[in-house]
């Protein structure tokens, strides 16, 4: 099984960013998805464990940990916001000097990578949004097939179901898959951050709103043609957090400005297409970075 | 080997397709054949293209329209010769449904099958015109002068019947046994001839037993996605061979 490069560290405008990359060529940057304080599930630059390396063959291959998640630190000043997420995810790019760059999000992720498109264009070559109800209009069902987990928040059996549930195919949620979640959730400075977002409030006084404030803008955007860079949709059919109907919308809210946009639809795959199925997932990304290298 | 099977049966269709009108894409797959279909009836040209790949290897199948459900016949006949199915706006094989009439091809100017006539139809199922050139309407004519077309009693009483007789065995296989190897549908954004619905319902149907199934869509093209836009149809194709 792929693992992950030996982990580097970046100072991205005072916050220590942990960083994984391997291999030479066209750049791609994977951003994942979830967000800080999340006590049941979190994720890391893990989540692309097979996909980094096979890709590193043929391109410089690189994700990190997001503003707050995994190793990287949380945000200044209480900053527990979408927006500070995507603004450190563009003085990522920035810093690795390496712009313009093909950009892969899943989920909250490919909400973050369109959001850094729309606003840094210079930054970006290409986007590729993978299962992101997030960033798609219309009904998310993540809090309907998720609601309250049977087992402890923070425990392995917790963090397995919840995983699983995201999965079409249960038994892709490995042990390690599970230890890199465990790890995360140890972090003290990730307990901070479930603090904040839990007990603290953050989460629904500061977050979700102003995700809510940024996503109707976001679409008003999209819907204006503002993205203007090549953009492929990629979607597990089966994933109940986001539907296939959520990612038609998206892609044809993408193809009316968009001559290079195309829509791919992986079966057998719940919410992690690139874990189901790493090597049609990588193959269909391999050859969409060569048709714009 | 990669064996592309066209589909625009002259009778079935107001153009005559061919190994031509795969175009420049074929250039893209090293190991690309494009082969004859003839035949009156669905099962006439799954016969032909099984006997013309028997002997040479699994083959990946990639079929046009007709094609697309004659390659899904030969996997379901003969999965030992099939590596994988890409089945390119295959309206022919998707549900029909108690759909509305179409009318795309209604009124074909006269006489039938001249360069005018052909390059109508082509226009009419396209989503720009641009890829139409003289290479393309030369050889439709000249395939129009080789192949008579087909009769309208021969396409009511032994066409239609067959192609509704596949489809009916496809289905259930697709809810009992499942297609035996790989699938990917890929369908123009434009088809004028079908909906995104008719090719997603396609995809559904092999999806319910076949692990290995995808559906892509690509923008801005119509009932020949693979001439509108070649690179993003190689794209597709090799991404889909790669990962077996």
């Amino acid at each position: 099984m792929a693992q992950l490069p030996e982990g580097r560290w970046l100072d991205v405008d005072g916050i220590r960013t942990r960083y994984f990359e391997a291999g030479s060529g066209e750049p791609i940057v994977f951003i994942y998805g979830g967000n800080f304080g999340t006590g049941d599930s979190a994720s890391s630059a893990y989540t692309w464990s097979l996909n980094l390396r096979p890709l590193s063959e043929h391109f410089r291959a690189i994700t990190f940990d997001k503003l707050g998640q995994g190793e990287t630190d949380n945000p200044k000043n209480d900053d527990y916001t979408m927006a500070a997420v995507v603004r450190h995810a563009a003085a990522f790019i920035s810093a690795l000097k390496l712009a313009p760059v093909h950009l892969v999000g899943h989920s909250r992720g490919g909400y973050a990578a369109t959001r850094v498109a729309l606003e840094n264009h210079d930054l970006v070559k290409s986007v590729t949004v993978v299962n992101s109800g997030t960033l798609s209009p219309g009904v998310g069902t993540n809090e309907v097939v998720l609601a309250k987990p049977p087992y402890a928040a923070g425990t392995r059996e917790c963090v397995r179901w919840v995983y699983e549930n995201y999965s079409f195919n249960p038994k892709v949620v490995t042990d390690e898959w599970v230890d890199a979640v465990m790890y995360t959730l140890s972090l003290p400075k990730y307990q901070e951050s479930v603090r904040k977002m839990g007990s603290e409030k953050l989460g629904t006084k500061l977050f979700l709103p102003e995700l809510a404030r940024e996503k109707r803008e976001t679409l008003q955007w999209l819907n204006e043609g503002r993205l203007q860079r090549p953009v492929q949709v990629v979607w597990g059919f089966d994933d109940r957090t986001a539907v296939i109907d959520r990612g038609i919308e998206l892609y044809q809210m993408f193809a009316r400005h968009e001559r290079r946009a195309l829509f791919h639809v992986i079966n057998q795959s719940g919410h992690f297409p690139f874990r189901e199925h790493p090597e049609r997932f990588n193959a269909l990304l391999r050859r969409w970075v060569e048709s714009l290298a | 080997m990669m064996v592309f099977v066209h589909g625009g049966t002259p009778g079935v269709t107001p153009y005559v397709s061919g190994p031509h009108i795969w175009g420049s894409v074929l250039q893209r797959f090293p190991q690309a054949n494009a082969i004859e279909v003839n035949g009156q009836t669905i099962d006439a040209m799954t016969q032909q293209i099984r006997k013309a790949i028997d002997g040479k290897g699994r083959c990946h199948l990639v079929g046009h329209d007709l094609g697309g459900l004659v390659a899904l016949n030969v996997a379901i006949e003969a999965p030992q010769l099939v590596s994988a199915v890409t089945a390119v706006a295959s309206v022919a094989a998707s549900p029909t449904g108690d759909g509305v009439g179409d009318f795309t091809f209604a009124y074909p100017p006269k006489p039938l099958w001249s360069r005018e006539s052909q390059r109508w139809a082509l226009e009419r199922v396209s989503y720009s015109h641009y890829h139409i050139d003289d290479r393309l309407l030369d050889a439709c004519v000249a395939a129009a002068g080789k192949q008579p077309p087909m009769t309208p009693e021969t396409y009511a009483n032994e066409f239609v019947p067959s192609l509704m007789k596949a489809k009916s065995r496809f289905y259930e296989v697709c809810r009992t046994d499942g297609i035996k190897v790989p699938c990917q549908i890929v369908w123009g954004s434009h088809d004028p001839l079908a909906t995104f619905d008719h090719g997603l319902w396609l995809f559904r149907g092999i999806a319910q037993k076949q692990r290995v199934a995808q559906f892509h869509v690509i923008n801005r093209t119509g009932a020949l996605p693979f001439r509108e836009e070649p690179a993003a149809f190689h794209q597709i194709v090799a991404a889909f061979a790669d990962g077996h």
